[in-house]
């Protein structure tokens, strides 16, 4: 009685975690965009404001005291479109996010609390067409 | 150092938590023997996890943000499911134990001996792959500074140091106490762990309503603090709450706790008989 609902959360369990996991990865190197975040107490610092479309690696590196979150929001500026959390100071950590054309924001949330810092606008081009 | 000690003891408290407490329960039952399979789930995730995390960290691919929130909510919700089965299941078993031959446990112990093992592999794997990646990044940073690997590993040590001292701690009281105890604390950590999955599908944008939020502590409970992370490590408590989260917090809590209370109520209750004597017996050795 007992074993038969086990199995089949089980295998519930393991088809759910394989389903999720075959979510088309991107490859941040091949075909991408790196860009670099520098994480402080005040500011949040890209070096490029501006990105093709398509797979887009953000390396966020906590220059700050404060464990920080990254984030890629909407045009918005609510919708979540990418998030990176636990980055402790002294560590980088890598978003990969897989974006179409238009207007985001990208803002770091030192201290994990509050609307976050270094709000900026980020744009995403075509890339088809340049 | 501090900031990545905290991220390491929040990432694992909670499982190590869970874990004291089923080794606890096995030993209590006198089945020692299943504890071989309980650490064997235990090292399963752990192994998975640290594969995973290295592969994603060192290799040509990374996990889209969308995958990752949708694993980790989806599990929170199986993990909670499991949970819960496991609390009442306990309760039963405990009931066997005081009216029945030994041999009646056993054999309902060799079922769902299993089911433990799952219940820890998932309370162990849950996370286990943000955990894995935030150490992996710890170790990539080694090359400027070891301090946040140091930080990461002191974090995770004290949380298992942690899990170690419940599990001592709950061993020692009777058995009636500790699953009404152990029972009422796995469905507040299994309530946080349901409203977690929904705070990640919420980021994920699978639900809606991130955005409204029910309360804002950050405040009085910064999530950087020492007890901001005590607390979101055992009971996953978010000091900015969205109103979904909490109306799942509520109505998973409330309809529970009551069946849990009604079971544990029930005349032939768990082993010894429970009046007043079991309650004093946890109040003067039962704190620690």
């Amino acid at each position: 009685m007992i074993r038969r609902p086990l199995a089949i959360v089980a295998a519930a369990t393991v088809t759910v975690a394989i389903l999720s996991g075959c979510v088309p990865n991107t490859t941040p190197g091949s075909n991408g965009t790196t860009i670099h975040v520098d994480s402080t107490a005040v500011d949040c610092v890209l070096s490029a404001t501006s990105a093709p479309s398509g797979s887009i690696v953000f390396s966020v590196a906590n220059k700050g005291d404060a464990a920080t979150e990254f984030y890629v929001l909407a045009e918005d500026g609510k919708r979540v479109v990418g998030e990176v959390e636990n980055i402790g100071p002294g560590i980088s950590r890598d978003l990969v996010v897989d974006v179409q054309p238009g207007t985001y924001y990208t803002v770091c949330k030192p201290g994990m609390v509050g609307d976050g810092v270094g709000r900026a606008p980020f744009t995403v081009t075509d890339s088809r067409t340049g | 150092m501090i900031a990545n000690l905290l991220i390491g003891l929040r990432e694992g408290l909670e499982a190590a938590l869970v874990v004291g407490i089923l080794v606890a329960y096995l030993v209590k039952l006198r089945r020692r023997d299943v504890l071989g399979r309980l650490w064997l789930g235990v090292g399963l995730a752990v192994a998975v996890s640290l594969g995973l995390g290295a592969l994603l960290t060192f290799g040509s691919y990374g996990l889209s943000f969308q995958a990752q929130e949708l694993i980790g909510g989806s599990l929170s919700i199986i993990a909670t499911a499991l949970v819960t089965w496991m609390i009442f299941w306990m309760l039963r078993t405990a009931r066997t134990l005081g009216t029945s031959l030994r041999s009646d446990v056993d054999s309902h112990l060799d079922g769902a001996g299993w089911g433990l093992v799952l219940v820890a592999f998932l309370a162990v794997g849950r996370e286990g792959i943000e955990t894995a990646l935030f150490i992996w990044a710890a170790v990539q940073a080694t090359g400027e500074t070891t301090m946040p690997l140091l930080g990461a590993s002191i974090g995770i040590a004290l949380a298992i140091a942690l899990g170690w001292l419940i599990y001592r701690g709950v061993v020692r009281i009777n058995l009636g106490t500790f699953f009404a105890w152990t029972g009422f604390f796995l469905i507040i950590v299994a309530a946080g762990v349901l409203s977690y999955g929904v705070h990640d599908l919420q980021e994920a944008g699978v639900l809606p309503g991130l955005h409204s939020l029910a309360f804002d502590v950050s405040a009085a409970i910064p999530p950087d603090s020492w007890y901001g992370t005590l607390l979101k490590g055992t009971v996953n408590f978010s000091p900015a709450t969205t109103w979904l989260e909490a109306a799942v917090w509520v109505s998973y809590t409330v309809p529970v706790l009551l069946l849990f209370l009604r079971a544990l109520r029930k005349p032939n209750a768990p082993v010894a008989p429970r009046p007043a004597a079991s309650d004093s017996a946890l109040t003067t050795q039962g704190a620690s």
